[in-house]
Order: structure tokens, then sequence, then C-alpha cells
């Protein structure tokens, strides 16, 4: 008799977050940080506390400026390339795909 | 109705595939639906926008939070 149960489950049918950031290795990805910070990169590695390896990335960091003069919040962004960064896990908010402007 | 001892992760675990909000840490709202979740309070959610004051950014596709930075959730539709 068959046993129809499989008894190897790579994938169980509730998978975790983590098995669907598994999905984006070697793919590009956005990641944002505390203090305002983002990343745009391509994830080679990353563990369970969202420590992650990304190459080729791109770095953004936003800071409000508030002029009292004209009451006006400036927002400036500096962004800077890094090839290869190990990202600690603790600073990360939210992974995604890249956003696709649309 | 009967009434049973539910802990919050029973709470979680009916609301996956449902529309929720979560507030994180910071006072960023994201909505979307719930894909899934971990024992770390990872999420993942589909369909997700972004609100800080106004509305920010618009993901779709996947959207995963680390579970430390969200403080709350809350579900339009509660289910029983």
């Amino acid at each position: 008799m068959a046993d129809d149960v499989d008894q190897q489950q790579t994938t169980n049918t509730v998978e975790e977050p983590l098995d669907l950031i598994r999905l984006s290795l070697d793919e590009r990805i956005y990641v944002k940080m505390r203090n305002d910070r983002e990343l745009r990169g391509r994830l080679h590695a990353y563990d369970q506390h969202l420590n992650m390896i990304l190459g080729d990335v791109e770095e953004t960091v936003t800071t409000i400026e508030i002029d009292e003069e004209a009451y006006d919040e400036i927002y400036k962004s500096t962004k800077w390339n890094i090839p290869m960064l190990f990202v600690r896990g603790d600073g990360v908010v939210l992974v995604a795909p890249p956003l696709r402007v649309g | 109705m009967s009434l049973r001892k539910q802990t919050p992760s029973d709470f979680l675990k009916q609301i996956i595939g449902r529309p929720v909000v979560v507030k994180l840490n910071s006072g960023v709202d994201y909505r979307g639906v719930l894909a899934c979740l971990d024992g770390y309070m990872n999420i993942a959610l589909e369909q997700t926008e972004e609100y800080v004051n106004g509305q920010l950014k618009n993901k779709y596709g996947d959207a995963f939070i680390r579970g430390n930075n969200a403080y709350l959730f809350f579900s339009f539709q509660y289910c029983i």
C-alpha cells in the first residue's frame, strides 16, 4: 500500500516569513532600517536575526531639516554606493522587493 | 459563542489571510493582508501600504517586517 503522507517536506503548508525571504535570495531587495535609512541591494545571505549580506548596495539616508523662517520641512537624502555590506539584523525594520515606480 | 482561553498567538493564527494594520514602534503604519508570521512576530504582509501621517509608499507583493519593531496588530475583520 502506498503511503500518501509526504515524509519529507521541504516546504510546509504554512511558511514562515523567513522562508519567504529565502525566495528573494540573489534578488535585489529593498530594506528599510532604523534612523531613516534605506538600502537597495542584492541579497546574498541572511539569518534568523535578519543579519544580511548585501551586494552592490545603494544606501539612502533621509534627514528632515526644519526651516524656521519659512516653516518648511526640507527632506534631504544622501545616497552612496557600497559594493559589499554586512547589515546587523537589529537595525532592520522591513524587507521587500524593490519599489517599482508607477 | 463559547469562551475559550485564547492567547495572543491564537488570535494571530486566526487573522492570517485577513487585512491587518501593523503599527511599528516608530509610529509607521503598515496595512496589508497577513500572509504569515512566526514565533518572533516577524510578519509577512501582502499588498502592503505604508502610512506615515499621510500615505507614503505602496508596496506590492510581500513585505517582511521584523518582529521586534511591531507593537500592535489590529484586524478590520475580527473573526471569532
